[in-house]
């Protein structure tokens, strides 16, 4: 879904025109909390020593030490950074090298609409589309444990690698919900919506559109805090907002926000905060309504869904598929004021 | 002993049954405080469905008809079908709470309508049991409630004090009757029904505006969640004394941009002043009521001027 560029600065500069200025979400400020450097891109060559990336447009070099480590399905080593496959590398703290490269990961979560013998169809939302997955002998168990529905019209999610035959399963997303997909009870229509949104963070495949929308998304606050994008779940469906038309109520009491809306996302277990623009409905994480056990326990249902580099800059790795979070939506209130 | 142990029930039944007619008819279900969560689990929309009749207003009525007939029955005559009808109601009462116990834990009884919210425990069950026992028992009595009334006994006063009192301290509905009315109870506590436990304390919540003041008893969905068809927000606008001071200088109907965040819904159109393009922004509220709709024009690198609030004042 291409988001125009420059929709969310002049989004906020007219609602401040017109309800006053509110104080924006605000991002880490210190080493410490503020979001990791990341990088998205197609590897071109790895050494040892060096990895060399195409990504941001330019030919990008990361000095890759002991410690880095690399995911392929599993931990991997060198092998695994083959000239074409694209990777996701998460600086480390001190900017000396890279921490952690991820490989032609992938991540399908929705609905299931058929299972083969050895692959499972799934609808990943009205703008995501459909999928078929592999599921290997060596991940079926593995899924399987977590997702003993895998029949029609029960949820799944799944961390897969790209392979020339579509997605592979390797391991579970998340514990399948044991409700059917449909049979997602809504909260009370009449439910308070707090200023600090609890719950859990997931990531979701973006694509390049996504990836890229960040540049377009305002300068205002510190330019390390503002990382990624994010799939909201209560995306207004009327007008220019660029919600789906048949999104389901979710399981969380959401306020309703536009494509450009930001959003202050707080990683619990890291303590790393960063601002990210909604660029896309997040219907598909709205029939979740399943916890985090990264750190502790979350309350349920996904609050927000981010690209793969908001979710690893915050800190989060991409196989664990979660993290716990609390959200700071910012949506100005009956009085026009700002949260 | 046994005749007058007998007599006594038929005088509790009915005195039940009437107290339970009465309530079903004067309190209104709180709807909005019945959490639609289970452990923090939410309950499966099919399982909402069969259970949705409890909030029903006219089955809640329907049901206080019958049963007031039913202690009207029990007071004016000792016809031996009366009394198996109050067996077999209270029999099937008992299964309905047993199995709400079971399947709704989070949901009351509704046996005494707007009172009986609180959720159904094994105290409901027991009372519910009792009842049925005190129904057969009631099947050998030989009087009617008003007879029994008429040749009033101090044992059997003795007798009905008693279970009364038993009747009490079974009875959640005692701690509603002491609560003040007029709020949910989610609202009464500052919090949402949806046990959803997202905001922790002293972090501001939602709350609409109408439940703030308690001026309303209606539930009231609050307006940052509370879906809001362009339609009403097109009709709230041009109602608005903020169009009437910008309508002049509209320069295309057709909206340049509309989006919404929260409780506003924006909707900017190209405008014309003094010579120059400017863009016309207004913001919508969406709340359920009162609704208001502020509006500014904007150039095209800032605000040309303060924004300006406009009661429209009309209700959905």
């Amino acid at each position: 879904m291409p988001v125009p560029r420059r929709r969310g600065a002049g989004r906020r500069r007219r609602r401040e025109a017109v309800l006053g200025a509110s104080p924006a979400p605000r991002g880490g400020s210190a080493d410490d909390d503020r979001p990791l450097r990341v990088l998205t891109g197609t590897v071109l060559d790895a050494s040892p020593h060096l990895l060399v990336l195409h990504a941001e447009g330019r030919e990008q070099r990361l000095p890759l030490t002991p410690a880095t480590k690399v995911w392929r399905g599993g931990p991997g080593g060198l092998a695994a950074l083959r000239p074409g496959r694209e990777a996701i590398v998460r600086e480390a703290a001190d900017g000396l090298g890279a921490d952690r490269i991820w490989v032609d990961v992938r991540r399908v979560s929705g609905t299931i609409l058929t299972r083969g013998r050895d692959t499972v169809e799934v609808d990943m939302g009205p703008h995501r589309g459909r999928v078929h997955v592999l599921l290997p002998p060596q991940a079926l168990g593995r899924v399987l444990v977590r997702h003993p529905r895998l029949e029609p019209g029960y949820l799944f999610d799944a961390i897969c690698v790209r392979s020339p035959g579509g997605p592979q399963a390797v391991r579970p997303g998340t514990s399948q919900p044991g409700y059917r997909a449909d049979d997602l009870a809504a909260p009370p229509p009449t439910a308070p919506v707090p200023d600090a949104l609890h719950g859990t963070a997931t990531w979701f495949d973006a694509g390049q559109d996504a990836e890229e929308a960040r540049s377009g998304w305002g300068t205002r606050g510190g330019a390390e805090s503002r990382i990624g994008g994010a799939a909201y779940p209560a995306v207004d469906a009327e007008g220019e907002a660029g919600g789906c038309a048949d999104a389901p109520a979710g399981c969380v009491p959401l306020p309703f926000l536009s494509l450009g809306s930001e959003l202050a996302v707080r990683n619990e277990c890291t303590g790393r905060t960063g601002v990210v623009p909604v660029v896309e409905c997040g219907c598909a994480a709205a029939l979740f309504c399943d916890r985090c056990v990264e750190c502790g326990t979350s309350p349920r249902g996904r609050v927000v869904e981010l690209t793969p580099a908001a979710f690893v800059g915050l800190g989060g790795e991409l196989e664990a598929g979660c993290f716990n979070t609390v959200v700071r939506h910012g949506a100005p209130d009956e009085d026009g004021l700002g949260r | 002993m046994v005749m007058v142990f007998q007599n006594t029930q038929v005088l509790l039944l009915a005195a039940v049954l009437l107290a339970a007619c009465l309530a079903k008819l004067t309190i209104r279900n709180p709807r909005a405080a019945v959490p639609e969560h289970v452990h923090g689990v939410p309950v499966p929309a099919g399982l909402r469905r069969a259970t949705a009749g409890r909030s029903i207003r006219g089955m809640s009525v329907g049901l206080g008809l019958g049963e007031g007939v039913l202690g009207l029955a029990l007071l004016v005559t000792s016809h031996l079908s009366v009394r198996i009808a109050t067996m077999v109601a209270f029999a099937a009462a008992t299964w309905v709470v047993g199995e709400l116990r079971v399947r709704r834990p989070d949901a009351g009884c509704g046996c005494f309508g707007g009172l009986s919210s609180k959720p159904a425990g094994r105290r409901s069950v027991l009372r519910a049991m009792l009842f049925t026992a005190a129904a057969i028992a009631s099947l050998g009595a030989p009087h009617a409630g008003l007879d029994v009334l008429r040749t009033g006994h101090a044992r059997m006063g003795l007798v009905l004090v008693v279970e009364l009192a038993l009747f009490a301290a079974l009875s959640p509905e005692l701690s509603a009757l002491l609560l003040p009315r007029g709020l949910p109870r989610a609202l009464r506590r500052g919090g949402g029904g949806s046990g959803h436990r997202g905001a922790g304390q002293g972090e501001r919540q939602d709350v609409p505006r109408g439940a703030r003041r308690g001026v309303r008893h209606r539930p009231v969905v609050p307006c940052a969640r509370r879906r809001s068809p362009l339609a009403e927000t097109y009709a709230t606008l041009y109602d608005s004394p903020a169009w009437a001071a910008h309508e002049n200088t509209i320069a295309s109907a057709v909206p340049l941009d509309v989006w919404r965040e929260g409780c506003w819904r924006f909707v900017v159109f190209q405008a014309r002043a003094d010579g120059r393009d400017l863009e016309a922004v207004f913001a919508v509220s969406t709340s359920q009521y009162d609704r208001t709709v502020r509006a500014a024009l904007v150039g095209p690198g800032s605000a040309e001027r303060p924004a300006g609030a406009a009661p429209s004042g009309r209700p959905s």
